[in-house]
C-alpha cells in the first residue's frame, strides 16, 4: 500500500472516506477489487435493508451518517468498478436522506435495538441483508458473529467508525489502535489521529502523526497535524507544518475542478494558515491566506466567515473580493451560495445588491425564516442605526433560536443603544447560565453594566470577553469605551489601537482613536486617524461628523461645513431616528454661524430644537445668532429659554445682558416692532369704525404686516402663511 | 321665521348632535361636552315636518354602514359635507370595542398594544392618543414625587411663615425646588417613558408614526373624523414640542376636515403668541373656510380670539348678538359676554352676567375664577365668600375652586393661605396661567420679588399672551433695580397691548430710569395720545416737561408745564402734586426771566403741596411783588 494514496490537495476528505473510498482508489486492483466489492455489497445491503427498515425505525447503522457516507462514496468515488450497483446505491443515498437519517442513531438505546432486532428475527422477516443489519447493530457487543465475507480488519474499522460517529471515543481509540497495530496502514494511523483529535488529546495526535512521518507524505495528515498544533497554540510549529505560503499554488492560475463536492484540502490548508497568521497577529498575511482559501474553493465558508465577521477586509475590499470569486464549482447552487455570501457583506455600500440577494433567497428558497437571512437584515438595520426596528427583528430571530451567536452581539448592542436594561439583564443571565465560557455572554454582562453606568464592572466583563476571544471586536471596543467614558484618554487610546490592529477592516477603532485625540486636543494625530478611517469607510455619518468637528476646531469652517453636509446627506439617506444625528445638525449650525450664514444657522438650530428638544447651549447659540442678526426680540427669547433650563449659564447671561443693552439703545422709530404693532392694532380698530369692505382691508393689513415683519422679527407667521397658502 | 334660517338651525343642530356623539365615542370628552352644551342651549324653532335627517346620529360605526344607504343621498351629503371615513369592518369594530373599554379603564398601554396594527383612522387615533396619554401619565408620575415633597414643605412653611422673613425665604426656596417641574413641560418631551426593555414611547416617536400615516396635506378630500382627529393629535404634539407653526397648520387641516371639534379651535388659539399673528390667522380662516358649514364654528372662534387679542369691538358685539340669537342659553356664550365686559373693565355688567350664568347653570365651575376676580376687584368679600363656599361644595378638587378660594383669602389679606390655594390649583391644572399670575401678585404683596418673578415667568412660559404677567415681570424687576430686564418685559407687555396707555407709561419711566431721555419722551408722547383725556393727564405732562428740561429744551418744557397748570381750570379745582410742582417751576422760571407778574401769578397758584413747597412759593411771590413794585 503506497502512502501516496491519501488524497491530494484537490480532493476533500470525502476521497479518503473511512473504509470504502480509500480502498476504491487504491491502485492494486487485484487486492482492491474484492474489498471494494464487499464494501459495495454492504452498501447495497444497507440499502436493501433500509428499504425494509422503513417499518422498523431502529436501524442505527442504516441511519448513521457513516453509512450515508459509504453509500455516497460508492456512487461518487468509485465510478468504474461497481457499475451495476451504481443505480442502487444512489437510490440508497436518496432513501437514507429521505429517512432523515441523522437522528436515527442517537435515539435508541442498545437494548431496545437488540430487542427490535430480535423481534424482527422472531417475525421471521430476516433475510440475509437484514441479518447483516442486526450484526452491524450489535457489533459492539458481538463481533464474534461473522459479517459475511468481511475480513477482520474491515470489521474493526467499521466498529471504530461507528463508535467515532457515536462519540464513543474510548471505544474508537481502543479499536483504532488495534487496527493500526494490525495493519500499519497510514490511513488507519490517520483515523486514529482523528479519534485523538476528536477526544481532545491533541498532543497524542501530533505525536502519532509525526512519529510515522505521516505529515510529510500526506496532505491530509499535515492538515490534521496543523489543526492539532493550532489547538495547542503552538503557532510557529503549526506554521512550519503548513508552510508560510501555499505550496500547491498554481502559478498559471489553472483552476482544478473539485470532483467530489467536498471542500478542497488545499483550501482548508490555506484557511488554517490564515488562522495561524491571525493568531500570530500577522493580519495582512492572514487576510491573504484566507482570501486564497476562498479563491481555491468557494465552499470554504469558514474562511469567508473569518474574513467578514472579524472585519479583516474593508467594506470596499469585501465587495471587490466577492466579485472575483468563482462560484461555478457549485453548479446549480451557484446563485444560491453567491446570494448567501452577498447578504453577509458590509452594509455600508451596495445596499441594493444586498437587498436583491436577500429577496432572491427569500423568494427562491423560502428562507425568510432562516436566521442567516434575518441576520443580514438585522445587520442592515444596525448599520443604518435603526435600532428599534433592528431590535424587533432580532427578537423575532431569537424566538426560533434563542442563542444564535451571530445575532446575539447585535441584539445586545441594540438593547444597549436603546437602554433596555431589563432585557439585557435577562439575556445576560440566561447566557451566563448556559454558556459560561462563551465571550458573548460576558460581552452581554459588560453591556448591562455599561447601561447601568457601573463602568469598572463593565470593564471587567468586557476584558473577560476579549480574553476568551481576542478577535471579538465588539468586546474590545466596549472595553476601550469604558476608559473613554471615564476620561482616561491614554488607556482608551491604547485599547482602541489594539482593536484597530485586530480589525483592520473596521473603521470604528480608528474613528474612536481620532475622537480621543480630538478630545485631547491633538488635532494632527486626530486627523491622521480620521483619514485612516475615512479610507476604510467613507460612508459613515458619524465619521463625517467627527471630521467636520475636527476641521471646525482647526478653524477651517469651509471644510467643516463640507463634511458636515456630507454627513447630513448620509443620514437623510438612512432616514433613522438615532439621537446622535442631532449633534450633526448642531455642528452644522455652528459652522454656518462661523461662516456668517446666519439664516441657515438659524434654520439648523431650529431643526435641532425641534428634533432634540430644548437644550441650554443650543438656545444660547441661537440667541447669539439672532443677536448678530440684530433680531433682538428673538435673541432675548432664546437666551431666556437657555437660562430657564440652566440658570447658571454664564455665556447666556453675558449675551442676554448685551442683547438687553442693544434693546435699550434701539431707537423707537417707525420701524421698531412696538410702533409697528401698535399701528396695526390702531388700524384694526379704525377700520372697524369705518366698516368698509372687509376683505380689501384685510389684504392691505396683511401686506403692512409683512412689511413690518421685514424690519421687525417675524418669521413664525411667515412660515405659517407659506404652509397654508 | 325665515325658512332658510330654520334650515340653517336644523343643520347646526344635526351637526352638533352628531359631533357630540362621535367625539365622545372617540374619547374627546371636553369637545363632546361643549357640543352637547351648545346643543341644549339652542333656541326653540319650529321643526319642519320631515325630521328624518335628525336621525343622523349613529352610535355604532357599524350601523352607519347599513344606514348610509338608508339616507337619501342629498341629505347625508349636505350634513357631513360628503366626508366619511370608510366604515369599520366587523372585526375592526370588535377591536374598537375592546380598545374603547380599555381606554375607559385607563389602561392606555394595553389599548395601544391591541391596536398596534390598526389601519382604520379612528382606531389609529385611539391608539396614538392612548400612547400619548400613557406617556403623559408616566412623565407626570415621575414628576409627582417632586411635587408632593414640595407641597409638604409648603404646609410646614405655612405654619412657620409667621416670621415673615424666614417664611418668604422658604417659599422662595420651595419655588426653586420646584424648578424641575417648570423646566419639565418644556424639557420632558425629549424624555421617553421607558419600560426598560428597549421599547419606549416619546413624543418624537409618536409624531414620526403619525407623519408616516398621514397623507400629504393636499389631498384631504374624502377623509373623515378619524383623519381630522389624527391631525388634531399631531397639532397637540407639535405644540408640546414648541413648533407652533407646524401645530397651527395641523390644526387647520384638522378643522378643515371636521370643524365641529371645539378643543381643536381652542388649541389653535393657544398656538398664537402675538396680535399680528391673530390678524393673519383670521385672514386665512376667512379666506379658507368660506363654506357654510365652517361659519358657525368660525364665529365662535372669533369670539375667543377677540378675548385674547383685542380687536374690533363692534364686530365682536355683532357676532355675539348673532350667536346669542341662535344659542340663547349657551353658558359658554354668556361667559364670553361677561369676559369681554371684564376686559373692558366694566365689572358691574360682567358681574351681572355671571350672576345670570350661575342661575342658568349653577354647577358649572368653568370661568368662575374670573367671576371671583371681578368680585375681588369690586371688593365684595361677602359675595366672594359665598362663591368660595359654593364652589367648594360643588367640587373641592377643581383648579377653578382653588382659585376662587385663593382669591377669597387674598381679599382677607391672608396671602400665605392664598398662595397655598393657588399652588393647589396649579397642582390640579398645571396650565392655569391666571393662577400663576395671581400667585405672582400675592408674592408682590408679600414683598418677595424673586418668588413673584418665578411665578410670572411660569405664567409667561405657559401662555405668552398674558400681558399681565409680562407687566408684572417688568414691575418686579423694577423693584429690584434691574431696569434693562424690566424694560424688555414692559416692551413685551406693550407689544400685546399697544393701545393701553399704562404700558407706554411704564415703558417711558423705565427708559427714564436708564437715562434714555429721547425714547422716554417718545413713549410718554405715545401714552398721552392714547389717554382718553389727554389734557388732564398731569402726571404724563409733568414728566414730559421734566424730560424736556433735562434736554435743556426750555421752550417745550415750559409749554408742557403750562399745559399741566392749565388742567387746573378744567379739572374743577382738583389739584394734584404735579400741578403744584409745575406751578412752582413756572414761577421760578418766569422769575428768572424777569417776568415777575407771570411768576407772581404762578406762585400764587401754589396752594397745596408740602410745606416746603408752599414756603418756597410764598418767597417767590414776595420777591416778585417786591420787584414788580
Amino acid at each position: 500500500m503506497s502512502r501516496g494514496n491519501t488524497p491530494s490537495q484537490h480532493n476533500s476528505t470525502l476521497a479518503i472516506s473511512p473504509l470504502v473510498g480509500s480502498r476504491s482508489i487504491q491502485v492494486p486492483p487485484s487486492q482492491q477489487q474484492p474489498r471494494s466489492g464487499i464494501a459495495q455489497n454492504t452498501g447495497t445491503r444497507h440499502w436493501s435493508g433500509s428499504h425494509r427498515a422503513a417499518q422498523t425505525p431502529y436501524h442505527s447503522v442504516t441511519y448513521s451518517p457513516l453509512v450515508q457516507k459509504i453509500q455516497s462514496n460508492a456512487s461518487l468515488a468509485t465510478p468504474a468498478p461497481a457499475k451495476d450497483y451504481n443505480g442502487g446505491s444512489t437510490a440508497g443515498l436518496l432513501a437514507s436522506m429521505t429517512k432523515n437519517g441523522l437522528f436515527g442513531p442517537t435515539v435508541p438505546s442498545i437494548l431496545r435495538r437488540v430487542s427490535a432486532a430480535t423481534g424482527s428475527k422472531g417475525s421471521k422477516n430476516a433475510s440475509g441483508g437484514l441479518e447483516t443489519e442486526e450484526l452491524l447493530d450489535e457489533n459492539q457487543a458481538s463481533n464474534t458473529i461473522d459479517i459475511a465475507q468481511l475480513p477482520a480488519a474491515e470489521k474493526l474499522r467499521l466498529w471504530r467508525h461507528d463508535s467515532l460517529m457515536q462519540h464513543q471515543y474510548r471505544t474508537a481509540e481502543y479499536i483504532g489502535d488495534k487496527v493500526y497495530a494490525m495493519t500499519g496502514d497510514p490511513n488507519d494511523a490517520f483515523w486514529l489521529a482523528q479519534v485523538y483529535y476528536n477526544s481532545g488529546s491533541y498532543v497524542r495526535a501530533v505525536e502519532l502523526l509525526s512519529h510515522n512521518n505521516l505529515d510529510t507524505s500526506s496532505v491530509m495528515c499535515r492538515y490534521l497535524m496543523a489543526l492539532c498544533l493550532l489547538q495547542l497554540k503552538k503557532y510557529e510549529e503549526a506554521l512550519d507544518i503548513v508552510g508560510e505560503t501555499n505550496p500547491f499554488q498554481d502559478p498559471l492560475g489553472n483552476h482544478v475542478k473539485n470532483q467530489d463536492g467536498g471542500i478542497k484540502l488545499e483550501s482548508s490548508m490555506c484557511y488554517i494558515r490564515g488562522k495561524i497568521f491571525a493568531a500570530l497577529n500577522n493580519f495582512d498575511k492572514a487576510k491573504e491566506s484566507l482570501k486564497e482559501a476562498l479563491q481555491v474553493d468557494v465552499k470554504n465558508f469558514e474562511a469567508f466567515d473569518e474574513l467578514v465577521s472579524k472585519n479583516l477586509l474593508t467594506p470596499n475590499e469585501e465587495w471587490t473580493f466577492l466579485a472575483t470569486l468563482d462560484f461555478s464549482d457549485l453548479d446549480d447552487n451557484e446563485e444560491f451560495i453567491r446570494s448567501l455570501y452577498t447578504s453577509r457583506l458590509s452594509k455600508y455600500l451596495n445596499l441594493d445588491e444586498v437587498r436583491k440577494a436577500q429577496n432572491f433567497l427569500i423568494d427562491e428558497y423560502k428562507l425568510h425564516d432562516n436566521t442567516d437571512v434575518i441576520h443580514s437584515s438585522v445587520d442592515t438595520l444596525f448599520t443604518q442605526c435603526k435600532f428599534s426596528d433592528c431590535l424587533k427583528l432580532c427578537e423575532e430571530a431569537l424566538e426560533h433560536d434563542e442563542f444564535n451567536f451571530s445575532i446575539l452581539p447585535t441584539y445586545i448592542s441594540c438593547l444597549y443603544e436603546l437602554g433596555g436594561k431589563n432585557k439585557l439583564f435577562l439575556i445576560s443571565h440566561k447566557l451566563a447560565e448556559n454558556f459560561p465560557k462563551h465571550p458573548i455572554t460576558w460581552f452581554g454582562v459588560g453591556a448591562y453594566y455599561m447601561c447601568t453606568n457601573k463602568i469598572s464592572e463593565a470593564r471587567k466583563y468586557f476584558s473577560k470577553a476579549s480574553i476568551l476571544d481576542p478577535t471579538f471586536s465588539q468586546a474590545w471596543i466596549g472595553f476601550a469605551h469604558t476608559y473613554a467614558v471615564e476620561g482616561e484618554h491614554e488607556q482608551a487610546i491604547s485599547a482602541y489601537s489594539t482593536a484597530s490592529r485586530f480589525f483592520p477592516g473596521s473603521h470604528l477603532p480608528n474613528l474612536f482613536l481620532g475622537m480621543q485625540y480630538l478630545l485631547m486636543g491633538a488635532l494632527p494625530l486626530a486627523e491622521e486617524y480620521f483619514v485612516l478611517a475615512y479610507d476604510v469607510c467613507p460612508y459613515d455619518p458619524l465619521l463625517l461628523n467627527e471630521m467636520g468637528v475636527l476641521y471646525f476646531k482647526k478653524n477651517d469652517y469651509v471644510k467643516a461645513k463640507r463634511y458636515l453636509k456630507k454627513a447630513w446627506e448620509a443620514i437623510k439617506v438612512l432616514d433613522s431616528e438615532s439621537k446622535s444625528w442631532v449633534s450633526i445638525h448642531t455642528n452644522l449650525a455652528h459652522s454656518y454661524r462661523k461662516l456668517g450664514e446666519n439664516e441657515r444657522a438659524v434654520k439648523c438650530f431650529k431643526l435641532v430644537l425641534e428634533t432634540a428638544g430644548k437644550d441650554t447651549d443650543t438656545l444660547c447659540a441661537l440667541g447669539y445668532v439672532y443677536l448678530v442678526m440684530n433680531r433682538i426680540g428673538k435673541a432675548v427669547d432664546a437666551l431666556h429659554g437657555s437660562l430657564a433650563l440652566c440658570p447658571s449659564n454664564q455665556t447666556a447671561h453675558a449675551l442676554l445682558k448685551q442683547a438687553l443693552d442693544v434693546n435699550l439703545s434701539t431707537v423707537l422709530d417707525e420701524s421698531h416692532p412696538l410702533v409697528v404693532s401698535s399701528k396695526i392694532q390702531e388700524q384694526g380698530s379704525v377700520m372697524s369704525r369705518k366698516r368698509a369692505a372687509n376683505k380689501l382691508d384685510v389684504h392691505t393689513m396683511a401686506k403692512k404686516l409683512k412689511q413690518g415683519q421685514i424690519s421687525s422679527e417675524d418669521e413664525g407667521v411667515d412660515e405659517d402663511s407659506m404652509d397654508l397658502e | 321665521m325665515d325658512p332658510s334660517f330654520v334650515q340653517l338651525l336644523l343643520d347646526i343642530k344635526c351637526e352638533l348632535r352628531d359631533s357630540s356623539s362621535r367625539l365622545s365615542r372617540l374619547k374627546l370628552y371636553n369637545s363632546s361636552k361643549w357640543s352637547a352644551e351648545a346643543l341644549c342651549g339652542m333656541c326653540e324653532f319650529p321643526m319642519p315636518s320631515d325630521t328624518s335627517n335628525l336621525l343622523k346620529i349613529d352610535e355604532s360605526p357599524l350601523r352607519s354602514r347599513g344606514q348610509a344607504s338608508a339616507f337619501t343621498e342629498g341629505q347625508s351629503k349636505e350634513t357631513t359635507g360628503g366626508q366619511e371615513d370608510a366604515p369599520m369592518e366587523s372585526k375592526e369594530y370588535d377591536l374598537f370595542l375592546l380598545a374603547s373599554t380599555l381606554f375607559d379603564c385607563k389602561e392606555f398601554d394595553r389599548c395601544a398594544y391591541f391596536l398596534a396594527d390598526a389601519k382604520h383612522p379612528e382606531l389609529k387615533f385611539l391608539k396614538l392618543y392612548s400612547k400619548y396619554l400613557s406617556w403623559d401619565k408616566k412623565t407626570q408620575e415621575s414628576m409627582e414625587s417632586m411635587l408632593t415633597s414640595g407641597s409638604s414643605n409648603n404646609s410646614s412653611n405655612g405654619r412657620a411663615g409667621t416670621k415673615a422673613g424666614s417664611g418668604s425665604r422658604d417659599t422662595l426656596d420651595m419655588l426653586r425646588n420646584q424648578d424641575p417641574r417648570k423646566s419639565n413641560p418644556s424639557k420632558k418631551f425629549q424624555k421617553s417613558s421607558d419600560l426598560d426593555h428597549g421599547e419606549s414611547t416619546s413624543i418624537p416617536a409618536i409624531l414620526k408614526e403619525l407623519n408616516e400615516y398621514l397623507p400629504p396635506e393636499s389631498d384631504l378630500e374624502g377623509s373623515g373624523i378619524g383623519m381630522s382627529l389624527l391631525y388634531y393629535l399631531r397639532g397637540l404634539l407639535y405644540k408640546l414640542q414648541d413648533i407652533p407653526s407646524n401645530a397651527i397648520s395641523s390644526f387647520l387641516s384638522a378643522i378643515s376636515i371636521y370643524p365641529y371639534n371645539w378643543a381643536c379651535w381652542n388649541e389653535l388659539l393657544s398656538c398664537l403668541s402675538r396680535p399680528d399673528e391673530s390678524l393673519l390667522l383670521l385672514k386665512i380662516l376667512n379666506d379658507k373656510f368660506t363654506s357654510e358649514k365652517y361659519q358657525i364654528m368660525l364665529k365662535f372662534f372669533k369670539l375667543s380670539l377677540f378675548q385674547e387679542f383685542n380687536g374690533n369691538i363692534d364686530d365682536f358685539i355683532q357676532e355675539l348678538d348673532f350667536l346669542l340669537s341662535i344659542f340663547p342659553n349657551f353658558a359658554f356664550l354668556k361667559t364670553q359676554h361677561a369676559l369681554v365686559n371684564y376686559h373692558y373693565m366694566d365689572y358691574v355688567n360682567a358681574g351681572f352676567i355671571f350672576d345670570q350664568i350661575i342661575k342658568l347653570d349653577p354647577y358649572r365651575l368653568e370661568d368662575m375664577d374670573t367671576y371671583s376676580n371681578i368680585l375681588y376687584v369690586m371688593q365684595k368679600p361677602s359675595k366672594l365668600a359665598y362663591l368660595a363656599q359654593f364652589a367648594s361644595g360643588v367640587d373641592r378638587f377643581r383648579a377653578e375652586t382653588c382659585c376662587i378660594v385663593a382669591n377669597y383669602y387674598s381679599a382677607k389679606q391672608e396671602h400665605e393661605k392664598s398662595i397655598m390655594y393657588f399652588r393647589r390649583a396649579l397642582t390640579l391644572n398645571k396650565n392655569c396661567t391666571s393662577a400663576w399670575t395671581l400667585m405672582g401678585h400675592e408674592f408682590v404683596e408679600l414683598k418677595n420679588s424673586h418668588a413673584a418673578i418665578e411665578c410670572y415667568r411660569r405664567a409667561v412660559d405657559i401662555n405668552s399672551r398674558d400681558f399681565k404677567a409680562w407687566y408684572g415681570l417688568g414691575q418686579a424687576y423694577e423693584v429690584l433695580d434691574m431696569h434693562l430686564y424690566s424694560l424688555y418685559y414692559f416692551q413685551r407687555s406693550c407689544a400685546l397691548k399697544p393701545l393701553d396707555k399704562r404700558m407706554w407709561q411704564a415703558l417711558a419711566s423705565c427708559y427714564e430710569k436708564v437715562d434714555n431721555v429721547d425714547e422716554s419722551i417718545k413713549c410718554y408722547t405715545r401714552a398721552l395720545q392714547l389717554s382718553f383725556n389727554a389734557d388732564l393727564d398731569t402726571v404724563i405732562l409733568y414728566r414730559l416737561a421734566l424730560l424736556h428740561g433735562k434736554l435743556h429744551d426750555i421752550e417745550s418744557c415750559k409749554s408742557y408745564m403750562a399745559k399741566c397748570v392749565t388742567t387746573n381750570e378744567s379739572a374743577d379745582g382738583l389739584i394734584s402734586d404735579e400741578i403744584t410742582k409745575a406751578s412752582l417751576w413756572l414761577a421760578k422760571h418766569e422769575a428768572r426771566n424777569k417776568n415777575f407778574s407771570e411768576a407772581y401769578k404762578y406762585a400764587l397758584g401754589v396752594t397745596h403741596g408740602t410745606s416746603q413747597e408752599i414756603e418756597e412759593a410764598r418767597a417767590i411771590a414776595r420777591e416778585c411783588r417786591k420787584r414788580m413794585d
